[in-house]
């Protein structure tokens, strides 16, 4: 077969495991990210095992990318977004733009020189997070004093690989694709919206992603207010998921708030977890096993509060129905954990429009026949992960297999039709 | 004469600033063997890299220790500097002097750097090197079951040019669960005539596999067809054997949905459900029906769907009183919160209830008992049709198969370890795939994104006919072993059998093409026979050795 090139944009864990099974079927693949990172959401999410594995699966998606990173036929283009697109499927134009990249991640070596000189506070050049890929500082223009209009570099004159430049333009290129494959992941829903619940008033309220954050960094829970540990601890369950503008279910948050929960249980066997639900959705491998160890020590409660005040003394006050009772409740926790859910990208609509893909009414990107969630209505134009819909890991690893897949299928199609003609 | 061993440091531009370099490089210079010692400040980098080839070739170093960062991020790119200067890339030992001593200790770290990386340099000179070598694979796939997963697969297999044979138990393709045709819209017929007019695609029904061997490649099976025995050869096998259900209700053994008659009963399954629908001279159509789910079984996934469709259809076609009784509805699949609310939007009435509703039968029809969470109160329905909670359970024969295989089932008896690195599609052994109902409750989104998936894994192993794999990675010595089966027994992989040597000894063989690497026969040979290059009990050995020398 002549050799293939296929665009995959979004490096998250779909786009990741598409573009590893085009690479390993000899596809030159040009990975595209639009932040300086790659692995998007999932690599920045904790692993939950306690005394054993809660398979959350985020080990797997810290091994794909390790390995699409070194892949020699993965070509790496993060800061990048796309501009323009022509052409049709086995012949797509696409025009690039690719922001600064102020630290050359090349030369980096990651040995942190260039943050402990760095005099802005918060520091404006840092590595992203432990185990970054590419494992490489970045520089943040919205804090560095240089961009600012000061004679800052500090960073540039410590670097001893001479990675550091400041005067550097946006750069434009154009590939040249077989195919592409639309893996742009999705936005986790913003808290603040549900104004009542506090969420970025009381720092005591945390999302789901918070505490992943946590867990990643700090490797316990402490209340963000006194350092202490907390001893009592509410998740609420579908917070952006099944509601007015959401009508379908964000298939993690069930999953992730009992692990996490099981791990805070783990730490310390004192802590009392509640969790607030509407469904619980705990089919899936391995998950009612799961929930079954987990039904006796936790305590489950039909509803979602509508409403969080805090106390004088700095607790939370949590507003319930209880539906057995069918009356007004209030019960007081050191924290709240609110589970966010999946919601579709903003600036899909973007590329939408770029692409000529269409939207479906929830804000995802439309397939052109349920029979087959990988197809759009584009020829050559296919979607891998949560872009088209929310998915927690392994299901969005399967979909962007599946992508590849579909892709390698179509084009090996119209070479043959090709030939025959 | 001795191996000549090549050190290379690295100061990481000047990030690791509490080790003494000078002292380094003066005390590695004595061990035995190194011939060359280098420090750098930039060694990952590309004008360190092509230095490091040219000064392995000009030294004739054989074997290399890079004492620099954590092998997490550099160790590939040094292997490919070994292999582009002309040496084996296994002939390389790392030791960390970043992460584990410089950056993890305050105040001077000299001696432990030079402990690491006398460490590395005892481990180096015993390391041998691993070839890779490309092999043969059978391009052939063998499929089985004859639903629809297993008919896509078989269809997209040839798309891409891979010749498979349908296995199917059953005397005709297509006879699995009817309701989900009518659920999906699937269109059975075209897709079975596709298959029949498929070159590539071999029909084997009322056939039965009643033996295998082999491994990934080069699968030996036994397939019985009309009580003729046939031999066939495949590089991979993909079980699309499906699931079962059976009714929840409390009796002994449990009733499989198909079991339940319809006359006289008026508790009836999904699928028998979805037959009262479609007939059109039923004689009286149900006025009042009930369906219950999610009290027996967490995975209730399918009939969930199941209910939402059927009581949906029977909205608009009789008008009927519907009544849902069930713990939570279970939405995590894709367009199911829709048709929840589809349904309620229709006026079918979803009761919630936390234990499972009683079931008695008055006066010819059935009344169920049970605590409402939202009203608080008991409720008392008496339905002329039942639609009972069903068990998604694993596929008459699965235990068998799984035998046949010796693959692991997961707790509830589906194909496929509870293992996350084995998701979506992949078992313990390479070359053999599931896809869906058979590994465990999954809606047609998940299906679809697993027929694709395998598709892809089984082109990438068998498409170009050979597979490039590392030689005697891990090796069983003959002379060492004694047969006692333990390896074999271990294996998660199945890449270990007995192989007979010298006429009559019979001894453990490790296959290149199935083993995983990971080590376990090595561990646990109570005879110390097997060996894993790189772990090797003399190469763990050395290192210890180091530390209590210096």
């Amino acid at each position: 077969m002549e050799s293939k090139n296929v665009l995959v944009v979004g490096s998250g864990i779909s786009g990741v495991a598409s573009a590893l099974e085009l690479a390993n079927e000899g596809v030159s693949v040009y990975l595209l990210e639009k932040e300086a990172v790659i692995g998007g959401h999932s690599a920045s999410f904790c692993c939950k095992a306690t005394d054993i594995c809660s398979k959350c699966s985020a080990c797997v998606v810290f091994d794909k990318i390790k390995e699409a990173v070194i892949h020699p036929q993965i070509k790496l283009l993060t800061n990048s977004t796309i501009r323009r697109l022509s052409g049709e499927l086995g012949n797509f134009r696409v025009e690039i733009i690719q922001q600064p990249q102020y630290v050359d991640e090349e030369k980096c070596i990651a040995c942190g020189l260039c943050t402990e000189v760095c005099p802005a506070d918060p520091k404006a050049i840092y590595l992203p997070f432990a185990g970054a890929t590419p494992f490489s500082y970045i520089l943040d223009e919205g804090l560095c004093l240089r961009f600012r209009g000061e004679r800052c570099d500090l960073c540039q004159r410590s670097c001893p690989t001479k990675a550091i430049e400041f005067e550097l333009k946006p750069k434009e290129r154009e590939l040249n694709v077989d195919a592409i494959i639309v893996a742009t992941g999705f936005d986790v829903f913003d808290a603040r919206e549900k104004g009542s619940l506090g969420y970025g008033r009381y720092p005591n309220v945390l999302t789901g992603l918070d505490l992943e954050q946590v867990f990643t960094r700090e490797g316990y829970l402490r209340l963000p207010t006194n350092g202490k540990e907390p001893r009592n601890i509410a998740f609420i369950q579908c917070i952006g998921s099944r509601d007015e503008g959401h009508g379908y279910c964000s298939q993690v948050c069930c999953k992730y708030a009992m692990k996490l929960a099981g791990l805070i249980n783990y730490q310390n066997p004192d802590t009392q977890v509640t969790i607030f639900y509407i469904d619980l959705q705990t089919a899936g491998k391995g998950f009612a096993q799961f929930y079954e160890k987990y039904k006796e020590s936790m305590r489950f409660v039909r509803g979602v509060p509508v409403e969080i005040l805090q106390t004088l003394s700095g607790e939370l006050e949590v507003r319930f129905e209880d539906i057995y009772q069918g009356k007004v409740c209030r019960d007081t926790f050191d924290l709240v954990v609110l589970s966010v859910g999946i919601s579709p990208r903003k600036n899909s609509w973007d590329l939408a429009r770029i692409l000529g893909v269409n939207l479906a009414d929830d804000g995802f990107f439309d397939v052109r026949d349920p029979l087959g969630s990988n197809e759009t209505n584009v020829d050559g134009i296919f979607l891998a992960g949560t872009c088209q819909g929310p998915k927690d890991i392994p299901d969005s690893i399967a979909h962007g297999i599946a992508a590849a897949s579909k892709a390698t299928q179509v084009l090996a199609e119209s070479a043959s039709q090709r030939r025959g003609n | 004469m001795e191996t000549k061993i090549g050190v290379f440091l690295c100061n990481c531009g000047g990030a690791i600033n509490n080790i003494d370099f000078d002292a380094v490089v003066k005390k590695v210079a004595k061990f035995p063997g190194v011939t060359y010692v280098n420090l750098s400040s930039n060694l990952c980098l590309k004008e360190g890299r092509e230095k490091m080839i040219s000064c392995i070739r000009e030294e004739n170093i054989e074997r290399v220790v890079v004492a620099a960062c954590s092998p997490e991020f550099q160790e590939h790119i040094f292997r490919e500097v070994l292999e582009k200067a002309g040496l084996n890339g296994h002939l390389f030992s790392m030791a960390n002097i970043r992460e584990q001593c410089s950056w993890a200790h305050d105040g001077d770290v000299t001696m432990k750097a030079v402990e690491l990386v006398k460490m590395a340099v005892n481990k180096v000179r015993l390391l041998q090197p691993v070839e890779k070598k490309e092999l043969p694979v059978n391009r052939e796939v063998l499929v089985l079951g004859g639903g629809f997963s297993a008919i896509n697969t078989a269809l997209q297999l040839s798309r891409v040019g891979l010749r498979t044979t349908l296995l199917e138990k059953e005397a005709a393709l297509g006879t699995g669960p009817e309701e989900l045709e009518s659920f999906y819209g699937f269109d059975t017929g075209s897709m079975i005539s596709a298959v029949e007019g498929d070159e590539n695609i071999e029909v084997l029904t009322s056939a039965q596999m009643m033996a295998v061997e082999g491994k990934i490649g080069d699968f030996s099976v036994r397939i019985k067809k009309e009580g003729e025995e046939i031999s066939r050869k495949y590089g991979a096998i993909v079980l699309a054997t499906g699931y079962q259900t059976a009714l929840a209700l409390d009796s002994e053994p449990k009733l499989r949905a198909k079991d339940v008659a319809i006359s006289g009963i008026n508790i009836v399954s999904q699928e028998q459900f979805c037959r009262m629908l479609r007939n059109s001279s039923l004689e009286t159509e149900p006025k009042t029906i009930g369906f219950m789910f999610d009290f027996s079984d967490e995975n209730s996934r399918f009939t969930t769907l199941a209910t939402l469709n059927n009581a949906l259809e029977a909205k608009k076609k009789w008008g009927s009183e519907i009544y849902v009784f069930y713990k939570s509805v279970k939405v995590d699949s894709e367009g199911m919160e829709k048709l929840y609310q589809e349904a309620r939007d229709c006026g079918v009435v979803f009761l919630k209830s936390e234990a499972p509703p009683r079931i008695t039968a008055e006066n010819g029809r059935v009344k169920i008992e049970a605590k409402d969470v939202f009203l608080g109160e008991d409720i008392i329905l008496a339905c002329d049709v039942l639609v009972a909670e069903e068990l998604y359970l694993p596929a008459e024969g699965a235990e068998n198969l799984s035998s046949l295989l010796s693959i692991r089932r997961d707790s509830r008896g589906f194909f496929q370890d509870e293992n996350v690195h084995l998701y979506p599609v992949g078992s313990e052994k390479k070359g053999i795939f599931f896809i869906g109902g058979c590994r465990g409750d999954l809606d047609l989104g998940r299906v679809l994104a697993d027929i694709s998936s395998v598709v892809m894994k089984v082109h990438e192993l068998l498409s170009s006919g050979k597979i490039l794999v590392a030689v005697e990675r891990v090796k069983a010595d003959p002379q060492k072993c004694v047969a006692c089966l333990t390896c074999i027994r271990v294996c998660p992989h199945g890449a270990i059998q007995l192989v007979r040597v010298d006429g009559s000894k019979e001894v453990a063989e490790i296959s290149d093409l199935a083993c995983d690497a990971c080590g376990i026969c090595a561990a646990i040979c109570p005879a110390k026979a097997i060996e894993f290059q790189g772990y090797r009990d003399e190469e763990i050995l050395a290192q210890i050795e180091a530390i209590q020398e210096l």
